[in-house]
């Protein structure tokens, strides 16, 4: 809520801590792309090198952050509201789990096996469903083992998809 | 004339043998299914069923695509009336009066009129786009880069413009969106960009993982933020065909709605989003009696689901005849199709005329199966309605681990899903809406290979986009709309039609 509002404010202070961060964000991020594309030929418009848009998206992303920062000081918008820990940490920590579990990694001294779908698909079930307030184990339990079947038999044999089901098992 | 019935009848022989019509089906059953799911939008359920097609035949695949894209469409709308909770931006408009004729008792006629209605619109909607492909195409076949550059540059604008909330936020989202898609290896010189040195980023972000984490796992956060207010309507369903007073009041509303709808489908820049919206109004304004509008006015029915579906549909067209996808959900129909190795552009329609043709003609099959599959399974969606969330969003999250892992068989995809979910999360926190976003980050890199085309030919002169008569006036409209947006009344209006 910023550009729109024509309401005149009389002095400076935080008006929208929500645009205040947003703007801020931006800028983090435009000073991290401009970080990063450091080393990257500009160019010249006849020849256009690799780092000439990045720097440009960049340096746009940076100057409208710093006109939500400056506006947020000046109209009045939303409040920062608090954060979910607890979803964020289940819910993508159960995507994260997923994914290092299907085909199995290796980083630095830890190993885990190939674990496949009929291990990964509970896990992801059961870590994320924890996330709910009112979650209830044996009805998680039970959901998670019948999802699984049904994705194993869905995407598995229904769709022939090459997904690992349980390579240290049944070899497949 | 004669020349595109010929074409649709090549379609519809495409379109109509065995198999054809069962992945049709199949489409736009799981789409619905998954579109249903209050907190799932097209956008994550496409991206979620993408993999399922991938075993398929081109031709196949994108019929089965067009299906699930119908039924993700329908889903969203039986969530709006059943739960009072839109799927996605253009099922709002839905809730105001498709819930309350629900809690009347009368759910079964809003689902009907709704099904009728994009049925209706679906049927026009499908003669538009036969009819404009051919001519359009060879449009196409006039644009240089330079021009390419210049409508990719409207599009944004409008998208801006079209967005809902903040206008500077929004233009925020679409310029996050270029940076994004600029990450990877580039193009002519094969130097990697902003990747970290990290080899799985060197072919860029995958469109589907962005996607998938900002519209699904991101989505799921916020969802598990708000407390449950999930109003599934317990009175009966009660019949589902509307009654001849129904149809009277609604075929007018529905037809006005298909023409708004259809026309803005069109634009570049999701104008789809707005055809809802702009029909509710002028029923609205047109009704003898416009109190009843919020109290379960069928025509505030009829006239946006008529609207929300033509658009939806002739959205196709800036894909299909220009390769230009005007919305998030197209995106991520140019991924599906680069899959299957086909580049959406004019190509696609000399080339392969019978993928082209069939994929239209399917469109309409696809609005009937959505006809004759929705209305007799009304009762399943309302049980699946009921399943508690602490349920459904760790099934959200196993079809989408799994389909994402599927897209490239990449286990670290389904790791950067998560962090796009968190930084989709942060976005929302922040209160920008993502959509945007999507469409600058599909665009970008086009943007990028066009404009780098365009100033080789001219030598390095910006006036090359001025100078080009059709690149001048697609930038003009492009710093039309943008002025008139940014006007203090008008900013106002914009306000009101996108919080009525």
């Amino acid at each position: 809520m910023s550009l729109n509002k024509i309401e005149a404010a009389r002095g400076w202070r935080v008006r929208s801590t929500q645009d205040l961060a947003a703007g801020l964000f931006m800028i983090a991020l435009a000073g991290l792309a401009l970080f990063l594309s450091r080393d990257l030929a500009t160019g010249t418009l006849r020849q256009i090198g690799p780092g000439m848009l990045p720097k440009a998206f960049a340096w746009i992303c940076a100057g409208l952050g710093a006109l939500l920062a400056v506006n947020s000081l000046r109209y009045n918008g939303e409040k920062l509201s608090g954060w979910s820990w607890r979803g964020v940490l289940f819910v993508l920590g159960a995507a994260v789990v997923f994914g290092l579990t299907i085909r199995g990694f290796e980083i630095g001294p830890l190993k885990v096996p190939q674990l496949g779908m009929l291990v990964s698909g509970p896990l992801v079930v059961l870590i994320s469903g924890l996330a709910a307030e009112d979650v209830r184990l044996k009805e998680l339990v039970i959901f998670a083992i019948a999802m699984t079947t049904g994705c194993a038999l869905l995407f598995k044999y229904a769709l022939g998809l090459p997904i690992p089901l349980a390579p240290w098992l049944l070899g497949i | 004339m004669t020349e595109m019935f010929a074409n649709l009848s090549l379609g519809f022989g495409v379109a109509l043998t065995l198999k054809n019509i069962a992945l049709c089906f199949t489409g736009c059953l799981v789409g619905t299914l998954i579109g249903v799911l209050p907190g799932v939008g097209p956008i994550a359920t496409i991206a979620m069923l993408l993999p399922i097609t991938f075993g398929l035949d081109p031709v196949g695949a994108l019929i089965m695509l067009a299906g699930i894209y119908y039924g993700a469409q329908y889903g969203g709308s039986t969530t709006a009336i059943l739960v009072n909770i839109p799927g996605e931006a253009t099922a709002v408009v839905t809730t105001l009066d498709g819930h309350q004729m629900a809690k009347q008792g009368r759910a079964g006629v809003a689902l009907g009129t709704a099904a009728i209605g994009s049925f209706v619109a679906g049927c026009f909607a499908t003669l538009i786009i036969a009819a404009l492909g051919a001519p359009l195409t060879k449009l196409a076949l006039l644009f240089g880069p330079a021009e390419y550059f210049s409508l990719m540059v409207m599009g944004l604008c409008f998208a801006v413009v079209l967005a809902r909330g903040s206008i500077l936020k929004a233009f925020c989202m679409i310029m996050l969106g270029l940076l994004l898609s600029t990450v990877g290896t580039d193009l002519e010189t094969g130097q990697e960009r902003m990747t970290f040195g990290f080899p799985p980023l060197s072919d860029g972000i995958d469109f589907a993982v962005l996607a998938m984490g900002v519209f699904g796992f991101a989505e799921v956060l916020r969802n598990l933020e708000n407390p449950e207010t999930r109003d599934v309507v317990r009175t009966k369903i009660g019949r589902l065909l509307p009654s001849w007073e129904d149809i009277k009041q609604s075929i007018a509303p529905c037809l006005r709605g298909t023409f708004i709808g259809g026309t803005l489908g069109i634009l570049p820049g999701n104008g789809a989003v707005l055809g809802p919206f702009a029909s509710y109004t002028i029923e609205k304004k047109l009704a003898k009696d416009p109190s009843r509008f919020g109290r379960g006015a069928i025509e505030g029915v009829a006239g946006p689901e008529s609207a929300n579906n033509a658009g939806a549909q002739t959205a196709f067209i800036p894909l299909l005849t220009l390769g230009i996808p005007p919305n998030a959900v197209m995106a991520l129909m140019v991924g599906a199709m680069t899959i299957h190795g086909i580049i959406p552009g004019p190509q696609v329609m000399t080339k392969n005329p019978d993928l082209f043709w069939g994929m239209i003609a399917s469109m309409w099959i696809g609005n009937l199966m959505l006809l004759i599959i929705n209305l007799p399974l009304v009762g399943v969606w309302v049980k699946l309605l009921q399943v508690p969330y602490r349920l459904m969003f760790p099934a959200i999250l196993i079809f989408c681990s799994i389909g994402i892992y599927s897209v490239n068989n990449q286990p670290v995809d389904v790791a950067f899903t998560a962090l796009f979910g968190l930084f989709g999360y942060l976005l929302i926190k922040l209160g920008f809406e993502p959509a945007p976003m999507l469409l600058g980050f599909v665009l970008g890199k086009l943007m990028e290979e066009k404009l780098r085309q365009a100033l080789i030919i001219s030598r390095g002169s910006f006036m090359t986009f001025i100078e080009r008569p059709i690149s001048a006036g697609l930038l003009l409209v492009a710093v039309a709309i943008l002025v008139i947006a940014l006007l203090p009344s008008m900013s106002k209006k914009r306000d009101e039609v996108f919080t009525e």
